[in-house]
Formats: structure tokens, C-alpha cells, sequence
């Protein structure tokens, strides 16, 4: 409703939509050395997430398979190296040379990361949607 | 020997699984592990093998789990899985084919049987434990398999909550007994004594007392009986109530020394002895005449097993084999009765002497054998048991001889009652010849048979029983090695005791036969038990109006409340010595900036007045950080607060625009815990700085963290090489709370008005016995 109550809004969301995503990319691959990390980029995804809802942009995205994916990839990543003896979340590093990128180091610590990105997706949409972010786009939705 | 065990869980989940598809053929899956363990078991107990198994959990931490296979747990493990294949044989006869449900029961059957043959192998406290606690699981699971049936699942209720509690005993006692004798393996212990033994010698009795229904613990057998007759027969008569009897024969050579030991087992087991056998002279239905008769053998038992003399030993671990194939038969044949005539009622059956020959003759082989009359096993073992009494000296031999002579006899006359009221002529001549019968189901009979014929066999090799029996009592008490099972002792003081309680017992069983026609009593206590039950359900209740009522002001007011008491501990380090205003001008303005802003916050009157000036607030700590120079901070509170807003955004719009008057009470109350929370948060920042400026110690962690964050955790941020490398456990947890949190909010916020709640307290009036008016609570 809002959204057709305000193109402003719509335009507004779909600019901050691609300036949110590049930055949360940015703040997921600094944070190993830089500030930023995964619950970072969480934080903004999911809050842009939401917006796009709100402002009817697409369809709200449904967080228990967010959620579960997210607590799969943890899990996984911190169980996996006792398959072969080691500690739980021992981390495993690869250092390579990519094009454009030049030298780069990544571990298994970024997929766990990754893991709680998901899951901090997930909890922003689950949080905010149960204050009725559907209910406000109105009740067909998408209206673009 | 841990194989075994992971075997039958398999089998036991794929018959979860499937087992419905599978009808009654689930017997056969469930019976083939139980065939495997009785196989490793026969093979052990005849070539007298000694196995050791063990598998650490955690290091350090002594948690170990062992089982082990001797001369003693391999018997035990022989009896479960081998009378446990007969139940499965049996319980193929019992069910109807296309009965719903026999998968699930043929899986929680076989679950059972895991947790049964783990307790008998048992061979650290830790894992009996598990094993015991899963026995008590799974025997609810059984015992209220038919969960339609209200009364089934008050019988199953009521053994959980016993058993479990009992189960809580066993673990205070565990913990009693770990602390003075530390780290021991069950097989290993040594005996000791002192306050904490004394206190893990009652409360291990105590547990073994719920397990095997002593009195006053045995209220919730009877009830049992609502289970399908292959559970009672399986677990309340031939393996789980002999739970408790494994327990005091483990933990016997360690406490047998404690002064409560000895007493406190004796009294369980002479009342339970005596008042069991009572109680099965007072029932009219067959099954609860078992029962109760389970009630007082298993008192023999326990009794014998804490007096603690090697001979009193002996004869329990006879008993134990004795009773196991004598009381699994009679539950067969009362099971098959059942099925094929549709009564228990020793008033309505008679006759069925002619009409069930097989069944009859089964049930004098066995009666007999409890009864102790030869030539059958109850008689050698019984024998035993008399001539350990005879063996004790001054109180224990009077105490001893009156409970196994008093308790002998009124034995003696149930089985007579029982036999005579089931197969005998009817006392009523106007009815029939004898009770109509169905025909004759093969499956039901066939098991019985078999242990009527152990039964008999096992008289007939009574040498080799010795020897297995022996071997058995000698891991309990090595000076069991002297003692044999006689087939014929002569005209022993003990023998001529045993004459005499079968004479006794069968006159009085006769004369008691013809009079005893009235209804049975309930049971005494079982309904308090009930009650109590209810009463902690209805406080539960009340507890959980008071406490969730669904205010969240409420919620909120209680949580700030309790985390400014949380802080008080501070004002005992509270020093305002090192502190100072700021590092830099801007931290002053913005500081001040902060703190107008949240009077504003109180001050203004509209919602949407109120979250500009929160986010002024958000916005302007963001700066703080940024003025301290902690970057990382600074990006996380920017979008936090982004978040926020988009909340703001989203919530604004479902309330009302302005803030609802308050005033009164609830507004002091409020003002009261703001003001604590302030002064607590205050006190509670300024203690915690108190270490500022004091550079952290050069073996400081915090250097570590430093220095290994590159080469370690492959990152320059440390903060982020903290949380995804040095504490990623941590993290795990704290993401794994995140996602319980999401649950929570979609279970909460799924739930529109229009559909209610799922759940309604007064709309469960079959969870509630008829005739009990206790759960009336309706609100």
C-alpha cells in the first residue's frame, strides 16, 4: 500500500537495494581483515530484504529454509574436520591467485561465515516480517 | 559387545520406520537381534568368556561407557534376549493380523530390549544410568501403547513418573557413591563407608526399590497390567522390574557395608514379600494376581541380595533364573486365557482344564515352580533360599525365615487359587460345563511351552544350572563357590520347611479359593499417586498464568529489573578514582548530545516521535565509537540501527501514533526499576572501567590474540578472527540461539488470532480418570 501510495519509496529501495548488496558482499570478504564480517552483512541483507517487501518490490523471502541452510553450513563446517581426527572448526586455508584479485587467502572459516549469514538473514526477516512487512505491501504483494 | 547394542538400535529405528508395513512380520525383524544377543550370551556363559568393551566419550571428564560380558551379566543378558525372542514369537500369536499400530510396538519392544541388555552389561555408573532412564522410557512407551485408552496412559503416567523419579535417585546415588569411590568401574568396586556412602546406599535402594516395585514404590505395577499381556509378560515380570534386583547385586559388594544397607533392603523386601502376596491373594483378575505376585517375589529377591552373605547370594541369582521362566509362563497362558475366552476374571473363567489342555499343563509346571514344589527349578532355588535364611544368625535368621516361610505359604495359596479358579470346576453350578473358548492360537502357546519345558529341564540338568548359577554369584561374592543347587537334599531342616509351606499354602489357597469371590480392592495409594500427579499438573498451571501473563510492559519490566539486581555485586568495586570525562572533545559533545536526546525520548508524546529521537540516540553512539576509534563497533551499531529503523518502518503502522496515558501504579513502578536499571547500569560501567589503564600483563591473552590471529586464524581483524576462529564454538552456540530465536518469532507471529491456539487446557478431559474429580479446573 505504501508502495503505491509512494513511488518515492519504490525508487528509493531499488537504488538502495544494489548499493546495500555490493557493500554486503564488501563487508563479508573484508571482515577477515577489515571491518565487516558475516553478521554484518547479514544485518544488511536482511534489512534490505525486508525493505523490498515493504515497498513491494518481490516476493517476501521465506526464512526457515534461509534459516536452515544456515545452521546446516555451520554445523557442517564445524563437524567436518572431525571426520578425520582433527578438533571441531579447525580451519582449513587455500591461498591462490585469482585474476583481476591478485593474491588471494580464504579459509574454512569464511564458509562458516557464510553460515552465519544465513542465519542472521534469516532471523532480521523473520523478525521484522512478524511485524506485519506482508501485510503492508499489500495484499496482492508484488506490484510492480 | 557396543556393536550389539548399536545393532539392535538400527533395527529398532528401521522398524520405526517401516515396521507398520511390515504387520506382524515386525516380530520377526525384532526378534532377529534379540537372537544375536542370546546367541553371544549362550556362547559366553558356556565357555565362560570374559569380554571388555569400552568406548571414551569425553577425556578427562571419566565419562566412559563399558560394558562388559562375565559369568553374571552374560546369565542376565541370556535370560532378557532369549525370553525376549519368545516374546516376539508370542506377541505374533497376540496381535490380530491387521491390528494398527504393531510396527510402532514391535519397535518400541525391540528399543526396550536395547536399553535391557545395556543395564545388565552395564559397567560404569554412567551407563547403567542411560540404560536405566531408557528402560523407564520405553516402559511407558509400553505400557501406553493403546493411547486411546485413558486408563493406559494414567498407568503409563504413573510408572513413568515412579520409575523416574526413581531414576533421579539412582543419580544422586551414583553421585554419592562416584565420590568416595572415584572413577571405579561397577566391576571393580571396593567397599566403602562414611556419610556419603550411607547416603548412596539409600537412595540407590530407594532406585532400585521404584524399579522393581517394592513397597511403597509398587503402585504403578498393577496398573502396568493395562499394557498388551506381551509387555507385562516381557518387562514386568521377567526383565525390567528385575532392574532394580541387577542394581543392588552390582552396587552390593560396595555398599554392603554402610549400616542402612542390609535394613533398609530387608524392609523393602519383607513388606514387599508379604503385602505383594496379599495383594495377589486379594485380585480376581488373573493378570493383576501375577502381578502382585511379581511384587513379592521380587521382595525375596532383593532381601536375599542385601543381606549380603554369599549363600543368601546365591539363592537370589537362582531366584532370578527361576522366576524369570516361571513368571514369563504364567503371563503367556493368562495372555492366551484372555485372547481366547475375552475374560481375566478368575469369577467368570472355569474348566478350562479341559478346553485349554496345553495351557493347563503349562501352568501347573510353572505355578509349581513357584510354588517351589519339585521336580522343577523353583524348588532347588527355593531351597537355597530357606537354607540361607537357616545359615544367618540372630535377628536377620528370624527375620529372614518368618518373611520366606510367611510370604512361602501365602505364595503357595494364590498359585492354588489361581490354578483351581481358572482350570478347576465352576463354584457356580448353574453355569456352563466350562468358559467358551476361541480356537487355539499355536504362536500364543508355543513360547509358554518352551519355558515350561526350561523349566523342567533345567531340574532335570540341575548340575549345569549350578554351574552357570555359581559362576554367577561368584563375580557378586567369591565365597559363592561353595554352594550348590541339590536336587534332592534330604530330610534337611530346609526341606522339611519347604514340605510344610506347600501343605500350608495349598490348604489355605483352597479354603480361600471358594471364599474370596468378592471384587477386588483398588490399590492402595496408586490413586494418591494420581492425585499428586494432578496437583503438580493444576500448579504448573497457575505457576505458568502468574508468571507468562502475557503483558509484555510486563515482560520487559521484569527482565531490566532483574538485570539491574544482577549488578548489584558491583557497587562493592565501585571507585570513581579512575575516572575521567573524555579522551577528546567530541566524545563531551556527543556525550551530551546522548543524553538530552533520551530525556527527549521520555518527554515526547507520539510513537513516531519517539523512534526519530531513539534513532538520534543510535546514530549518535555510533559517533562515540567512531570518536574512540573502534571501527568495528561503529559498522555493526550502523546497522543495527539501519535494522532498527526498517522495524520502525514496518511496526509504526499496526499501533496507534500516539503512546497510551498511564499513571498510577504502573507508571511508579515503572519509573522505580527505569531508575534502578539507570543507577545499576552506571555503577555496573564504572566498576568495569576501573581496570582502564592498567596495560593487560605481558602473558595477557590479549597479546596471544595478537600475535596468532595472522598465522593462526588467517585474518588481520581480530575481532572477526576471535569470532569465526579462536571462540568460533562460541559462536556456533550463539547462531544456534539466533535460529531458536527465529523459530521463536515465526511460532509466535504465525499464529493469528483468527485460528486460536492449538492447544486448550480444558479440552484434554480424557488425560483425566472418571472418577477422579481433581482435575475440574476449569477457568
Amino acid at each position: 500500500m505504501i508502495a503505491r501510495r509512494s513511488p518515492i519509496v519504490q525508487l528509493g529501495v531499488r537504488a538502495a537495494t544494489t548499493l546495500a548488496l555490493v557493500f554486503a558482499v564488501f563487508a563479508f570478504f573484508a571482515g577477515h581483515n577489515r571491518p565487516g564480517g558475516g553478521f554484518a552483512a547479514g544485518l544488511l541483507l536482511g534489512a534490505v530484504l525486508v525493505l523490498r517487501t515493504v515497498a513491494g518490490l518481490s516476493q517476501p523471502l521465506r526464512p526457515v529454509p534461509t534459516l536452515a541452510a544456515g545452521g546446516i553450513i555451520a554445523a557442517v563446517v564445524a563437524l567436518l574436520p572431525m571426520v578425520w581426527g582433527d578438533v571441531a572448526l579447525d580451519q582449513f586455508e587455500v591461498e591462490t591467485t585469482l585474476p583481476l584479485l591478485g593474491k588471494v587467502k580464504s579459509g574454512t572459516a569464511l564458509l562458516f561465515d557464510l553460515g552465519v549469514t544465513a542465519i542472521v538473514v534469516g532471523l532480521v526477516v523473520a523478525l521484522l516480517e512478524g511485524f506485519g512487512a506482508e501485510q503492508l505491501a499489500g495484499p496482492q504483494g508484488r506490484d510492480e | 559387545m557396543i556393536w550389539l547394542l548399536l545393532f539392535h538400535l538400527a533395527a529398532s529405528a528401521a522398524l520405526m520406520a517401516v515396521g507398520d508395513r511390515l504387520g506382524r512380520w515386525s516380530f520377526a525383524v525384532a526378534g532377529a537381534p534379540m537372537s544375536v544377543s542370546a546367541a553371544v550370551a549362550l556362547e559366553a556363559t558356556i565357555t565362560r568368556r570374559r569380554v571388555v568393551d569400552t568406548y571414551q566419550w569425553v577425556e578427562g571428564l571419566d565419562l566412559t561407557m563399558a560394558v562388559r560380558l562375565d559369568a553374571f551379566t552374560s546369565l542376565l543378558l541370556l535370560l532378557v534376549s532369549g525370553i525376549g525372542v519368545l516374546i516376539c514369537v508370542y506377541a505374533a500369536g497376540y496381535f490380530a493380523a491387521g491390528t494398527v499400530g504393531v510396527g510402532r510396538f514391535a519397535a518400541t519392544l525391540l528399543a526396550f530390549s536395547t536399553a535391557m541388555a545395556g543395564l545388565v552389561v552395564a559397567d560404569t555408573a554412567w551407563t547403567l544410568f542411560v540404560f536405566w532412564e531408557l528402560t523407564s522410557i520405553t516402559s511407558f512407551l509400553l505400557v501406553g501403547h493403546k493411547r486411546t485408552d485413558a486408563g493406559a496412559r494414567i498407568a503409563a503416567r504413573r510408572a513413568l513418573v515412579i520409575t523416574a523419579s526413581g531414576g533421579l535417585a539412582l543419580l544422586a546415588g551414583f553421585v554419592a557413591l562416584l565420590d568416595v569411590a572415584p572413577g571405579a568401574r561397577l566391576s571393580e568396586l571396593e567397599s566403602v563407608s562414611g556419610g556419603w556412602a550411607t547416603a548412596a546406599a539409600v537412595l540407590i535402594l530407594v532406585a532400585a526399590a521404584t524399579k522393581s516395585a517394592q513397597v511403597p514404590f509398587h503402585v504403578w505395577l498393577p496398573g502396568a497390567m493395562a499394557a498388551p499381556t506381551p509387555v507385562s509378560a516381557y518387562l514386568h515380570s521377567a526383565t525390567m522390574v528385575k532392574a532394580g534386583v541387577v542394581l543392588v547385586a552390582v552396587a552390593s559388594p560396595a555398599l554392603g557395608e554402610t549400616g542402612v544397607w542390609t535394613p533398609l533392603g530387608v524392609a523393602f523386601g519383607a513388606t514387599s514379600m508379604i503385602w505383594g502376596a496379599v495383594g495377589a491373594l486379594r485380585q480376581v483378575d488373573a493378570k493383576l494376581i501375577m502381578a502382585w505376585g511379581t511384587v513379592s517375589q521380587l521382595g525375596l529377591m532383593i532381601a536375599l541380595l542385601s543381606i549380603g552373605s554369599a549363600k543368601a547370594t546365591f539363592a537370589a541369582v537362582a531366584i532370578v533364573v527361576a522366576h524369570a521362566l516361571f513368571k514369563a509362563a504364567l503371563f503367556m497362558v493368562v495372555g492366551e486365557i484372555d485372547v481366547r475366552t475375552g475374560t481375566r476374571d478368575i469369577n467368570e473363567l472355569h474348566g478350562l482344564r479341559r478346553s485349554m489342555p496345553v495351557a493347563f499343563v503349562v501352568t501347573v509346571i510353572a505355578s509349581a515352580s513357584m510354588a517351589g514344589v519339585p521336580p522343577l527349578l523353583g524348588f532347588p532355588a527355593k531351597e537355597a533360599a530357606v537354607e540361607a535364611a537357616l545359615g544367618l544368625q540372630g535377628g536377620e535368621r528370624a527375620v529372614m525365615l518368618a518373611i520366606i516361610i510367611g510370604g512361602s505359604i501365602l505364595t503357595v495359596a494364590y498359585t492354588t487359587r489361581f490354578v483351581l479358579g481358572v482350570f478347576g470346576p465352576s463354584t457356580d453350578h448353574s453355569a456352563g460345563h466350562s468358559t467358551a473358548v476361541a480356537p487355539a492360537r499355536p504362536m500364543m502357546a508355543a513360547p509358554s511351552v518352551v519355558l515350561a519345558l526350561a523349566t523342567l529341564g533345567g531340574f532335570a540338568a540341575l548340575g549345569w544350572v549350578t554351574g552357570i548359577v555359581r559362576g554367577a554369584s561368584v563375580v557378586l561374592d567369591s565365597k559363592a563357590e561353595v554352594y550348590s543347587l541339590l536336587r534332592w537334599p534330604g530330610l534337611t531342616d530346609a526341606f522339611l520347611i519347604s514340605v510344610g509351606i506347600v501343605l500350608v499354602g495349598a490348604v489355605v489357597g483352597t479354603a480361600l479359593a471358594a471364599r474370596l469371590t468378592g471384587p477386588a480392592p483398588r490399590t492402595l495409594g496408586a490413586d494418591g499417586v494420581d492425585t499428586a500427579i494432578d496437583q503438580v499438573v493444576v500448579l504448573a498451571r497457575i505457576v505458568a498464568a502468574r508468571v507468562q501473563h502475557g503483558s509484555l510492559p510486563g515482560y520487559v519490566l521484569t527482565i531490566v529489573g532483574t538485570a539491574a539486581l544482577a549488578a548489584s555485586p558491583f557497587l562493592w568495586s565501585f571507585d570513581l578514582g579512575p575516572v575521567y570525562g573524555w579522551d577528546n572533545l567530541g566524545q563531551g559533545v556527543l556525550a551530551v548530545f546522548v543524553a538530552a536526546a533520551a530525556i527527549a525520548a521520555t518527554r515526547v508524546r507520539t510513537r513516531l516521535g519517539a523512534a526519530l529521537v531513539l534513532g538520534a540516540i543510535g546514530f549518535a553512539v555510533t559517533g562515540l565509537f567512531v570518536a574512540h576509534g573502534a571501527p568495528d563497533l561503529v559498522l555493526t551499531q550502523l546497522l543495527v540501527e539501519t535494522v532498527v529503523v526498517v522495524g520502525f518502518v514496518v511496526g509504526l503502522g499496526r499501533l496507534t501514533t500516539t503512546f497510551p496515558r498511564i499513571g498510577g501504579l504502573w507508571l511508579s513502578s515503572r519509573l522505580a526499576v527505569s531508575a534502578l536499571a539507570a543507577g545499576a547500569t552506571a555503577v555496573a560501567l564504572v566498576a568495569s572501567s576501573g581496570r582502564l589503564g592498567m596495560s593487560p600483563p605481558a602473558n595477557s591473552v590479549t597479546h596471544r590474540l595478537t600475535e596468532e590471529a595472522v598465522d593462526e586464524g588467517g585474518g588481520k581483524n581480530i575481532v572477526n578472527v576471535v569470532l569465526t576462529d579462536v571462540r568460533a564454538l562460541d559462536t556456533l552456540g550463539e547462531v544456534i540461539v539466533l535460529v531458536v530465536v527465529a523459530v521463536g518469532i515465526l511460532a509466535l507471529t504465525r499464529t493469528r488470532p483468527d485460528e486460536g491456539p492449538e492447544f486448550e487446557p480444558d479440552a484434554e478431559p480424557d488425560l483425566v480418570q472418571p472418577e477422579s474429580d481433581v482435575l475440574v479446573v476449569s477457568t
